[in-house]
């Protein structure tokens, strides 16, 4: 970087080209995200559902209420679980995908995206059949003698979890695998060559190295899990409310936009806090072994 | 080897095929009508039925977009008086929001040629019955013992076995309208069915979705809940082991409605297919499995599958003031929320 570009800073960077360029993108942002983002903030400040009295009333009733703040925190703590489950599962699987010949790669891969080619509303309801009573697991469950009567895992957070982890993990493979293609295996190689155990290779090697790959992962599955309206009400029926139930009830059935409105932008809020955190974490696990010597 | 055709060929056979086109499209010259329907068996039900029946009649074409009741007032309402559709298919509760929140025109019935077929005060100045809904108590004749009444489904054997949905359907709600009279509350005191159901939650097999309470049953996730005569008929189609019955209280009775958006853009041929929706032949067509309306046509003969042997039986059933019910549904919900859930 010469002297001149760097103290013109990042706008003597852009040549009017570029920033031209990026002009329609910025515009459709704007008037198709921003403007309603802002409608969406404007309703919430309403008292009542005929929007004509301005006021902070439906703000009061929300935060004031230990129910949403329960209905808050079980949806990020759903998105932290299936973000959890996607990544134990995820990374040895991604770690045998770059093991794998070209060939079973190729079929890996097949498998992998096929649950994004199904509709989620079949995935879904495919759920249904695997978790019911008379699902597949809980009949092996019985014939294995592990339970005398079949277990309620429909309309349970495990369930639940057990289920979005499946859905959501071509969310967590596809970017992970992105970034383990281009692990240099050399470097995998020279530190079992220094002496290091496999474990240890995988632990101060391989994984940091991957994190960015991780990281973007989990803030995909994150946000996705924990705005999944469809596998939360249809799996999760109503016994597990979630922040996109609240929202569906009070916009559609209901009519109270300004309460829907301050439930959505809770949701974006939290969710975007937790987005900002995990990608901090990610930084801080990725960027330690750089410059930083091994200590035994 | 090549194709050849040449100027004077390929202009005969265009010819041909534009009159042929011309001579089958005569629907395209009277225009065409869009109306919101319910997404599913209503869907497919008037593509196959109603939409023939009304190109024939009127020369009409048929567009559909499908949405559910509740989604047809939102988005009427957000459209502010461009509706994009002419006509709404609503329950009672979304209808008489409709008509809070000024999204209906005016409806004329004298309009209607069949109306002398349908019994009276069932067209008003705001729309006109198409179809009934008749709720109750649907169960699993091999796993369970027959419920006589609403009570029962709060009582061993069944209540292990209930599936059960809130107030987020017009069905849910009038079925816990009546557990809860049962137990002493009314149509705008719903307290008792929630002092009941707490005495029994963790025993009660499933609380869904409603539009997954069909699947629920199939795969033995519920064996007993309340739901109407048409989800019935349409598993039992199907091969499910399903019996209606009606409570020892009476079933409960509610309306289908079709109404005239205000602005639509072509009020003359909403009229028309509404027309041709309460027709006796489209009527007689509906009740037909895999369909298995109610109908409201009196002309029309109904069949085994129905709980009831002549529409004026339909006097006797339990109905709802939906009026009442309307205002207090968001603390209903709510409450369900807070207290059945978990």
């Amino acid at each position: 970087m010469t002297d001149a570009v760097a103290a013109n800073g990042w706008l003597g960077r852009l040549r009017p080209a570029e920033w031209q360029l990026a002009l329609p993108l910025t515009l459709a942002f704007a008037a198709f995200f921003l403007a309603p983002l802002g409608l969406l903030a404007a309703v919430s400040v309403f008292d009542d559902d005929a929007l004509t009295r301005a006021g902070f009333a439906q703000w009061a009733k929300f935060l004031g209420d230990p129910f949403y703040w329960s209905v808050v925190g079980d949806t990020l703590g759903l998105g932290l679980m299936t973000v959890a489950a996607t990544a134990l599962v995820g990374f040895p699987l991604a770690l045998v995908f770059i093991e794998a010949s070209p060939r079973w790669q190729r079929i890996l891969l097949f498998v992998i995206v096929l649950p994004l080619l199904t509709s989620v509303v079949v995935r879904t309801f495919a759920w249904i059949v695997i978790l019911g009573q008379e699902g597949v697991l809980n009949r092996a469950i019985v014939a294995l003698g592990l339970s005398p009567a079949p277990v309620r895992l429909l309309q349970t957070e495990a369930g639940l979890v057990l289920a979005l982890t499946q859905i959501e993990m071509p969310l967590m493979l596809l970017p992970l695998l992105g970034v383990m293609m281009r692990l240099d295996p050399a470097l995998r190689d020279a530190s079992e060559a220094l002496g290091a155990s496999r474990w240890r290779t995988l632990f101060r090697v391989t994984l940091p190295l991957s994190a960015p790959g991780l990281v973007s992962g989990c803030l995909l599955v994150f946000a996705s899990s924990t705005t999944a309206f469809i596998s939360q009400s249809v799996i999760g029926g109503n016994r597990l409310v979630y922040l996109p139930l609240v929202i569906w009830q009070q916009s559609l059935v209901v009519y109270n936009w300004p309460l829907a409105a301050v439930a959505a932008l809770t949701l974006l809020v939290s969710v975007s806090a937790c987005v900002v955190a995990i990608s901090a974490f990610g930084r801080r696990i990725g960027g330690a072994p750089v410059g930083v010597p091994a200590h035994g | 080897m090549s194709l050849r055709i040449n100027r004077r060929g390929f202009l005969a056979g265009t010819a041909a095929l534009g009159a042929a086109g011309l001579a089958g499209r005569p629907a395209f010259a009277k225009g065409s009508v869009t109306a919101a329907i319910y997404p599913g068996s209503w869907e497919e039900a008037f593509r196959g039925i109603v939409a023939p029946a009304l190109a024939k009649s009127d020369g009409v074409t048929l567009e559909m977009q499908p949405l559910y009741a509740v989604d047809q007032i939102a988005k009427a309402r957000a459209a502010r008086g461009q509706p994009t559709f002419d006509v709404f298919v609503l329950d009672p509760g979304p209808r008489v929001s409709g008509i809070d929140v000024g999204v209906f025109e005016k409806f004329d019935p004298k309009k209607l040629k069949n109306l002398s077929a349908i019994p009276g005060g069932l067209a008003d100045e705001w729309g006109v019955t198409i179809a009934a809904q008749v709720v109750g108590i649907a169960y699993n004749p091999k796993k369970l013992p027959a419920p006589t009444s609403w009570e029962d489904l709060l009582k061993d054997p069944w209540v292990s076995r209930l599936g059960l949905t809130g107030f987020q359907t017009t069905f849910g709600t009038v079925s816990i309208i009546e557990i809860a009279k049962r137990f002493g509350g009314s149509e705008t005191n719903v307290d008792p069915f929630f002092t009941e159901m707490r005495k029994v939650l963790s025993k009660v097999a499933t609380i869904g979705a409603p539009q997954a309470m069909a699947g629920l049953f199939q795969q033995g996730q519920c064996d007993v809940l309340y739901t109407n005569t048409q989800t019935v008929s349409t598993l039992k189609g199907r091969g499910v082991d399903i019996e209606f019955v009606k409570p020892a209280s009476g079933a409960v009775a509610f309306f289908t409605t079709m109404h005239v958006a205000k602005g639509a853009a072509e009020p003359e041929n909403a009229y028309k297919y509404i027309d041709t929706v309460i027709s006796r032949d489209v009527q007689a067509a509906l009740i037909k499995p895999p369909w298995n309306f109610v109908p409201v046509n009196k002309e029309v003969t109904l069949g085994p599958a129905l709980p009831m042997k002549s529409l004026d039986e339909m006097a006797g059933f339990v109905r709802h003031d939906w009026s009442k019910i309307n205002p207090l549904r968001a603390s209903w919900i709510e409450r369900f929320n807070k207290e059945v859930a978990k």
